[in-house]
């Protein structure tokens, strides 16, 4: 079937120059820290000095030439631990966040787009969802599935997608109601066209800034998990883990206040990162449509 | 929203602990001269006596019962009286016969007579839970208001050792069974007592000079004192409170507290409070034994009965590194039973690791690279060893030689359910003495409490369960010796544990305490603690 019409395109241009709020210094340090982290989760074994796993060395050495972060309780190398743990938390968090998105997005979307029923179910499921703290959702999911990264990464998509789904409806319902959206449909253009066409690019920008802060959320969550037990099980260096394990040895510092250091630069780098992009794309679109949900 | 509240979650343990540190201060400066507070890491499951079997039981269930017989101090060799006024036993060591003090009334003013000793002890026993084994083939009689005659059909030398434990505490008849307690034969399915005990509204089931006001199996056990006690030994504190505390935040707290214990410390934790003049801090060997088990259960795994398996772990562990994991002061386990006891094994005896021969073991036992996984109580600490850091030893040591061994960690609760069924397959535990006498390690031979739990039924192996029937009832102390030797050595030659290592005891108490000393079967027995 060939089109009726050229459609004019009342589409606004991404704007994605490197404007002015990247030029902030939190979105430098963001941005620096972020790359730095991922850098180091992909040259892990290049760049971390022992084997995380190998007990070679003496227990509980304080931080010295030989061992920058000192040793842990069975003489593992604590910054090659950090290292590796960056290879369990970054792709990890990267992956669930992806998951969510698109799970959330397209019930969002659908939702948003054919609204009545559909709308009513996805969105009272998002609020039951909602209703409970996400840490104590995401310990009875992986109570339920049994403990391990991947149930707690599970357990994390779970409780992850309904924020996506919320404002990917409300970036729907609005735009679907502007006036090119309108005009083009009534120029014959299809229900999927004016989807993908006028309105997916339009929310790309939120839920990219939304994707970047859940990422720093889904990395405290991962942590938060593991810290629990619930997540990583030992030996696999997990950074939440690893602070659970410092707790239990306060006198030797630096065995948990490390990889809390590595949670802790890993998340402000991510929520940084967040915050600049929304300054990047509109803030009147990324931020009105969710507020109004509240 | 939602990244706040993540972010507030987080700081949770952060903040918990602050209080804890904070709360700690609060406590000891509004009561003064009044409060005695005990940080302990938690494993109690129950309060009722003759269900509990964990020691932060017996801290609080000491202060609340009494027994026929009790111990003074840290001596543990030498039972003495308490609810008792004398006993006789007979030449064949098969009768008892106790006389009871006449003066004694529960909390509620009941008088204590011997139907509730007979109660309690038939109670434990039909229970048929975890400690009712302490009264195998027992029975107990009354004989007259005053008098209770215990007969054992074997010889049974251990048996005024047992009932100086808090499992053997007497309760109030009258008022247990008004709460649904029950010793009759089926009482495993009728007694419903226990919801009662684990309240601050049991106050009389018990006649010890202290009554239980607050019960939490993760936050805290809290004693007030009993008014209407009995005897001499009189409530010198306002409350008694039990803490759950990691070591870690015990480390913190001793330091700043002022009548308060700390019971898990690591050694190198003590290490560094030594030259503290506000605290008395002891060093004593350890009655904890740390082992490893593989089920001998065909049905539970394929590869744990294998002898070659068994063999192969039972070399492949580098026990000096175990040892050094638990820091300075832990000696390896030369046998299952601590080296302070009648009958241990000399060091000299214990295994050594063999690569060698664990690798050529593990190659008859034609496992391959079949996977096998370690459980582990993951959020136990004992000594200051958590046994997250002990498997991640294990794990490495085994791995050194080629097997392929996956952890699992749980919560000490699930972890002990399984492993008390029957259904673990290969498992890290430990074993801390019931009553200081070798007689309670016999549990670990077929068909007895532990060796069932790995899957070794009676009949396994005719010889050593001869062996441990012959030691049951020998009463010469060397002959007893050279049996339960022989019976380790057997056990470390072919049974299916494989024991690791004893931790260090470190216990702190605040210099001003008086009588607070460790004691093996009771922790501490806050009954003798004072202000000084």
């Amino acid at each position: 079937m060939s089109e009726p019409l050229a459609l004019p395109r009342f589409r606004r241009r991404p704007r994605l120059r490197l404007g002015p709020a990247w030029r902030q210094p939190l979105a430098i340090a963001g941005a620096t820290i972020a790359v730095a982290w991922f850098l180091i989760a992909i040259f892990a074994p290049l760049v971390a000095p022992y084997d995380p796993l190998a007990q070679s060395f003496t227990p509980t050495q304080a931080p010295s030439g030989a061992h920058l972060f000192g040793t842990d309780e069975l003489g593992r190398d604590v910054l090659s631990r950090v290292i590796f743990g960056a290879r369990i938390t970054i792709p990890i968090a990267l992956l669930l966040v992806g998951l969510a998105a698109a799970i959330g997005g397209l019930l969002g979307a659908v939702a948003g787009y054919l609204r009545g029923i559909a709308d009513g179910l996805v969105m009272r499921i998002a609020d039951l969802v909602f209703a409970f703290p996400p840490i104590i959702l995401a310990m009875v999911v992986t109570a339920v599935l049994g403990r391990g990264l991947r149930n707690a990464a599970l357990a994390i998509v779970v409780v992850a997608w309904p924020s996506y789904a919320r404002v990917v409806r409300g970036l729907v319902l609005s735009v679907g109601d502007a006036e090119y959206v309108q005009s083009a449909r009534l120029l014959g253009a299809s229900a999927r066209r004016a989807l993908f066409r006028d309105v997916l690019p339009n929310i790309a920008g939120p839920v990219l800034v939304l994707m970047t802060l859940d990422l720093a959320n889904a990395t405290l969550l991962l942590s938060g998990l593991s810290f629990l037990g619930l997540g990583a099980q030992p030996p696999h260096p997990e950074w939440g883990s690893m602070v659970a394990t410092g707790t239990q040895y306060f006198q030797f510092w630096w065995m948990g206040t490390f990889p809390g250091l590595a949670i802790f630069t890993a998340v402000l780098a991510f929520n940084f990162l967040g915050d600049s992009l929304r300054d990047v794309f509109d803030p009147q679109t990324a931020w009105r449509s969710e507020d109004t949900q509240d | 929203m939602k990244r706040l509240r993540s972010a507030r979650l987080a700081l949770i343990p952060v903040v918990a602990i602050a209080v804890a540190v904070a709360a700690q201060g609060a406590t000891a400066r509004s009561s003064a001269g009044g409060t005695l507070v005990i940080d302990r890491s938690f494993e109690i499951k129950t309060a009722d006596p003759q269900r509990a079997f964990e020691p932060t039981a017996s801290i609080v269930n000491r202060a609340v019962f009494d027994t026929l017989l009790t111990y003074k101090g840290a001596d543990v060799a030498h039972p003495v009286p308490q609810l008792a006024e004398s006993y006789t036993a007979s030449k064949d060591a098969k009768t008892f016969t106790f006389k009871l003090k006449k003066n004694v009334h529960f909390a509620d003013g009941t008088p204590l007579t011997s139907a509730d000793v007979v109660f309690s002890f038939n109670r434990l026993i039909n229970l048929k839970g975890n400690p009712s084994f302490l009264l195998a083939d027992v029975s107990v009689a009354a004989k007259g208001k005053y008098g209770v005659v215990l007969k054992s059909k074997v010889p049974n030398t251990a048996l005024p050792a047992i009932l100086a434990n808090t499992s053997l505490g007497i309760v109030n008849s009258k008022l247990v069974k008004a709460h649904g307690g029950t010793d009759a034969a089926d009482a495993d399915k009728t007694d419903k007592a226990e919801q009662w005990f684990n309240s601050g509204n049991s106050v009389g089931a018990g006649s010890g000079p202290y009554v239980l006001k607050q019960y939490s199996t993760t936050s805290q056990l809290v004693l007030q004192p009993n008014a209407k006690y009995w005897g001499p030994n009189k409530a010198k504190w306002s409350s008694v409170v039990v803490r759950n505390m990691i070591s870690a935040t015990q480390l913190i707290n001793i330091q700043r507290g002022s009548h308060e214990v700390a019971i898990d410390l690591a050694s190198d934790q003590a290490q560094g409070i030594r030259k503290n003049k506000k605290l008395k801090v002891s060093l004593t060997p350890s009655t904890w034994v740390f082992w490893l088990f593989a089920n001998n259960n065909k049905d539970i795994s394929q590869i744990t009965p294998n002898k070659h398996f068994q063999n192969a772990v039972r070399y492949a562990i580098d026990y000096r590194s175990v040892v050094g994991v638990a820091g300075p002061g832990a000696i390896q386990a030369p046998g299952i039973i601590p080296n302070m006891f009648l009958g241990s094994l000399p060091q000299k005896m214990r295994i050594n690791q063999n690569g060698a021969k664990a690798k050529w073991e593990l190659a008859a036992s034609a496992i391959g690279s079949g996977k096998i996984t370690l459980e582990f109580p993951s959020d136990l600490t004992i000594n200051g060893v958590p046994f997250a850091s002990m498997a991640q030893k294990v794990q490495a040591n085994l791995q050194s030689v080629g097997f392929n061994v996956e952890l699992a960690g749980a919560p000490v609760g699930t972890w002990l359910q399984k492993y008390r069924d029957g259904k673990m397959a290969f498992g890290l535990s430990l074993w801390g003495p019931d009553y200081p006498d070798p007689a309670d390690y016999l549990a670990f031979l077929p068909g007895k409490l532990v060796g069932t739990r790995a899957g070794w039924p009676a009949g396994s192996d005719p010889p050593l369960e001869k062996l441990g029937d012959q030691a049951l009832v020998t009463t010469n102390a060397k002959a007893r010796q050279k049996l339960y030797q022989q019976i380790q050595q057997k056990l470390n030659a072919d049974g299916p544990f494989f024991p690791l290592i004893q931790p260090t005891q470190v216990f702190v108490a605040t210099t001003d305490l008086k009588g607070a000393v460790f004691n093996p079967v009771y922790q501490i027995d806050v009954t003798q603690v004072s202000a000084k």
